[in-house]
């Protein structure tokens, strides 16, 4: 079985993090990798006086934009034509892939390069294409590197942050033919440059994905700190970029906002290398725009989730989630892991437990650079599971029990007496079987003898 | 001021060293503490797991147990209970009754900030504490700012606290990141709630304090059964045990 | 029905309530706006040449060529050894390129430069190395500021620049150079 196939394989998320926290010392390897990025994050938000000005503009303009999503779509539409851009609209990922296919088909592509685009993993762009006999290079170093392991993305700016450097060197290699046992960071991104340049230089088509798209230019903004992006759309004639309806901004003031704080969020850096601008393919070239639906209509039809669309993908979520950095990127059963995977991708859970791979401890929605609600939004999938009877870890079962339990003194009262009484007089050993998952990792409180209660009433004489 | 005390279930069943030292500091303050009878759980075990329906009977007992209560506010020494008592109550009654409790509803330190601060302290506490920042508290009860948010900074935990005689407040590496009990989270998923117990224990050990001190019982309690299993050379307090001590 | 109708039909039913486009007014940090720039280049690892001008960079240029380097220029007033070619491809093997910025951003170190300026659009990605040119009356304080003065015409691409290439895709590890240029020097002029 291929790793690709173990990391896709659905598992209830207590049962993959679990496996993931078997290796304590890669656990804190990952967890501190993120926690970095975190502290490099506060260091550049903390360094701009207006963040959180930049923020809430941030957040009301996505809003504005999500509540007049159908206005700016045909505004753009028609502005890209205007600039002899070609759009397409793909209803779900299906038709996204099929739309691409005809493109590159039409135009004979063998060879396509592509930049980092989430859309593209979600729509399982690569493999179709493949199916189609084109060949597809990612040639985002991270996304470069997964793809020669045959895995998935574990984050969505960081793909390949669960490999450490001595197995990307194994990996290079095997695949590109580098020094055996070397493993120098620099040593390895120069043997990917040489590698990728030959591929850049040979390619037919380009794609990339679209941090933003402004709709009274008719144009789209693609960010990369590698280049990669632009290295790939502006050798081939042909480009293409696919964007959820989710990408669009009214005007370039609109993108200067999320300019400011999308890789300052995501790594530290105050903007990105490259901010590439695209209004018009070049001299003799053709460029394709490929607005994708994919179920995002859907959502914004619930209050709650349709702020979900707000978001940039800086990926600061997922790098302050406690739980992502201690259960990896593969553990969400869905292609964005953490936070906004779980917002996103719970309707779409089988196992319909991502929901509660979450302590609603809230830093994620005051990282978010466009105010996701996302502990709210969470919370709100675990009441959508609930109606829908489809809760994990035995919960359809035993809440009721815990509701009615709750609710009456007298069985609260008698049954926590019983309990106290057995904390405090058996021995540990004969406790732990009946102690479960608290007692394997913790120990089991020190019980008092009597509530509160009952000494306030003795004490205090009601 | 006439207080009613908003006990949660975790206090009042394992936990009524927590209740007592709240009553002995309100009354050493000058307050009439009063107990409500009929109190049970906010529902957060069962509203934090989506489950809404099987929440409602316990939700609406602990309401209407404060439900034309004579009090000039209602205190509750469990930020995390707190906040979901306010957001239950709402989601369940909208009626002026209970938006008349939900108003007096506070938690013990932002009471002791916002609406009766304490004049002043007449015992030391000759201890380095490491403060547990737990996340409700910080981040729906604005209790401090948290690390994430940037701009001007208040900590009314530390505000509290700080004019103590001879205490000496610290905090640990990565200072508010979750300790991962979550409720039902530290069940569900065992092996997470403990690594992220695990290093939060830690991490307040490495300070050196001799206490770990919150304001949330049951992440205290989850700190508290993190620490005996890896015997760190710490202990759990809540904030009322140190005010009281020092009062 | 087309997915377009499809799609703005289901447009039609958003949850959220019509909300209004807030009003974009951000204070500009305005004291010494060209050592901002100069200090935030250096954190994406670019360097600027404050002094000389563009005699300073004609004669690196020189010096370049002198060592054999393949240096093409689409700053006036600045000669390298390389002219235009026919089509992008055949850049693959210049060392230096030296092209005009429009704008500097000081709060971030980025430098716009528009297609127009660049013979073929991947001339600053397909560069070994990268020199930019800019007037120091045209950095401004912040991207908003920047954007207001930035040219995109129809059918034009436009990119800001801030520093050389580089990825920390492999271990967090910073490496400079990944598929772009992998240096980058701002002469002020």
């Amino acid at each position: 079985m291929s790793s690709q196939t173990t990391a896709l394989n659905s598992g209830v998320h207590a049962k993959k993090a679990d496996i993931f926290c078997k290796d304590e010392a890669r656990v804190d390897w990952h967890s501190k990798a993120l926690w970095v990025l975190r502290e490099k994050r506060d260091r550049a938000a903390g360094s701009l006086p207006e963040w959180e000005q930049l923020r809430q503009l941030g957040s009301e303009m996505k809003l504005h934009t999500l509540t007049h999503l159908g206005e700016y779509l045909e505004t753009f539409e028609k502005n890209c034509q205007a600039n002899g851009i070609v759009v397409h609209w793909a209803k779900d990922g299906a038709e996204h892939n099929q739309i691409v296919h005809s493109i590159l088909a039409k135009h004979q592509v063998k060879k396509l390069v592509k930049s980092k685009s989430m859309l593209t993993e979600e729509c399982h762009l690569n493999p179709y294409l493949e199916s189609k006999g084109i060949e597809v290079i990612d040639t985002d170093l991270g996304e470069r590197i997964i793809q020669l392991a045959k895995q998935p993305p574990s984050h969505i700016v960081v793909p390949a942050i669960h490999m450490k450097k001595e197995e990307v060197g194994d990996l290079f290699h095997d695949k590109l033919g580098t020094e055996a046992g070397a493993s120098d960071p620099t040593y390895l991104t120069r043997a990917a440059r040489a590698h990728l340049r030959e591929q850049f230089l040979s390619a037919d088509a380009a794609m990339t994905g679209v941090n933003m798209a402004i709709a009274d230019k008719g144009a789209v903004v693609v960010c990369t700190n590698e280049g990669n992006a632009d290295m790939g759309a502006n050798l081939p004639k042909l480009q293409l970029h696919s964007m959820g309806i989710d990408k669009m901004v009214p005007d370039l003031d609109s993108a200067a906002i999320l300019l400011r704080t999308l890789a300052r969020n995501a790594t530290g850096q105050p903007i990105t290398t490259y901010s590439s601008f695209y209004r018009g393919p070049q001299d003799g070239g053709e460029m394709h725009i490929i607005i994708v639906d994919n179920g995002r209509t859907d959502m914004l039809k619930d209050k709650i989730l349709a702020e979900s669309l707000k978001c940039i993908r800086c990926g600061g979520c997922l790098n302050t989630c406690p739980v992502y950095r201690r259960s990896g990127g593969y553990s969400y059963n869905y292609t964005i892991p953490g936070p906004i995977g779980i917002a996103v991708g719970a309707q779409a859970d089988d196992t319909h437990s991502i929901p509660w791979a979450c302590t609603l401890c809230g830093s994620c929605s005051y990282v978010c650079p466009t105010k996701v609600p996302l502990d709210k939004i969470i919370h709100h999938h675990r009441r959508l599971k609930a109606k829908a009877g489809k809760l994990p870890y035995g919960k359809r079962n035993y809440m009721p029990l815990v509701g009615n339990f709750m609710a009456s003194e007298t069985m609260l009262n008698c049954s926590m007496s019983v309990a106290r009484t057995a904390l405090r007089i058996l021995p540990g050993s004969l406790l732990k079987p009946f102690s479960g998952a608290w007692g394997k990792y913790r120990e089991l409180p020190v019980a008092p003898k009597s509530s509160f209660e009952a000494w306030f009433n003795k004490n205090r004489g009601q | 001021m006439k207080i009613a005390l908003f006990i949660p279930c975790l206090v009042n069943q394992m936990m009524p060293h927590v209740g007592i030292a709240t009553v002995e500091l309100l009354e050493k303050l000058g307050h009439q503490v009063i107990l409500p009878k009929g109190q049970t759980c906010c529902g957060q075990p069962m509203t934090n797991s989506g489950c809404f329906d099987e929440a409602k009977k316990t939700t609406l007992k602990l309401l209407n147990a404060f439900k034309g209560v004579e009090c000039d506010a209602i205190v509750c020494p469990a930020a995390s209970c707190l906040v979901a008592a306010k957001e239950n109550f709402h989601e369940f009654d909208d009626s002026p009754e209970a938006q008349a409790v939900i108003d007096k509803l506070y938690e013990l330190t932002e009471f002791l900030h916002d609406v009766a601060p304490i004049p002043a302290y007449n015992k030391a506490f000759n201890y380095k504490i490491s403060l547990q920042l737990s996340c409700h508290g910080i981040r729906m009860l604005d209790l401090a700012t948290p690390s994430e948010q940037m701009g001007p900074r208040t900590n009314k935990v530390e505000a509290v606290l700080s004019s103590i005689p001879g205490i000496e407040i610290v905090y640990p590496d990565r200072r508010d990141e979750c300790c991962g009990f979550g409720g039902t989270f530290a069940v569900d998923e065992g092996a997470v709630s403990a690594k992220m117990g695990k290093d939060k224990a830690q991490a307040h050990a490495a300070t050196g304090a001799t206490y770990a001190v919150g304001f949330d019982p049951s992440c205290l309690l989850h700190l508290d059964g993190m620490i005996r299993r890896q015997l760190l050379p710490i202990a759990t307090r809540h904030i009322a045990e140190v005010i009281n001590a020092a009062l | 029905m087309s997915s377009k109708q499809s799609i703005l039909n289901a447009l039609k039913s958003v949850a959220v309530a019509p909300q209004a486009m807030p009003p974009i007014n951000v204070s500009p940090r305005l004291d010494d706006v060209i050592g901002q720039f100069e200090t935030n280049l250096g954190t994406v690892a670019g360097t600027l040449h404050r002094e000389g001008g563009l005699a300073a960079l004609q004669a690196k240029v020189d010096e370049l060529i002198k060592e054999g380097k393949q240096v093409i220029s689409q700053v006036e007033g600045v000669t390298g050894n390389r002219s235009a070619p026919e089509t992008a491809h055949e850049l693959k093997d210049i060392d230096f390129a030296v092209i005009p910025g429009d704008v500097a951003v000081a709060e971030n170190g980025a430098i716009w430069v528009n297609n127009q300026h660049l013979g073929h659009r991947v001339t600053p990605f397909i560069c070994e190395n990268l020199f930019l040119v800019v007037s120091a009356d045209k950095v401004v304080a912040n991207l908003h500021e920047a954007i207001k003065q930035i040219g995109l015409n129809s059918g034009e691409f436009g990119v800001f620049i801030a520093g050389p290439s580089k990825t920390a895709d492999i271990e967090q590890a910073l490496v400079v150079g990944a598929h772009g240029a992998c240096s980058l020097n701002v002469y002020l002029i």
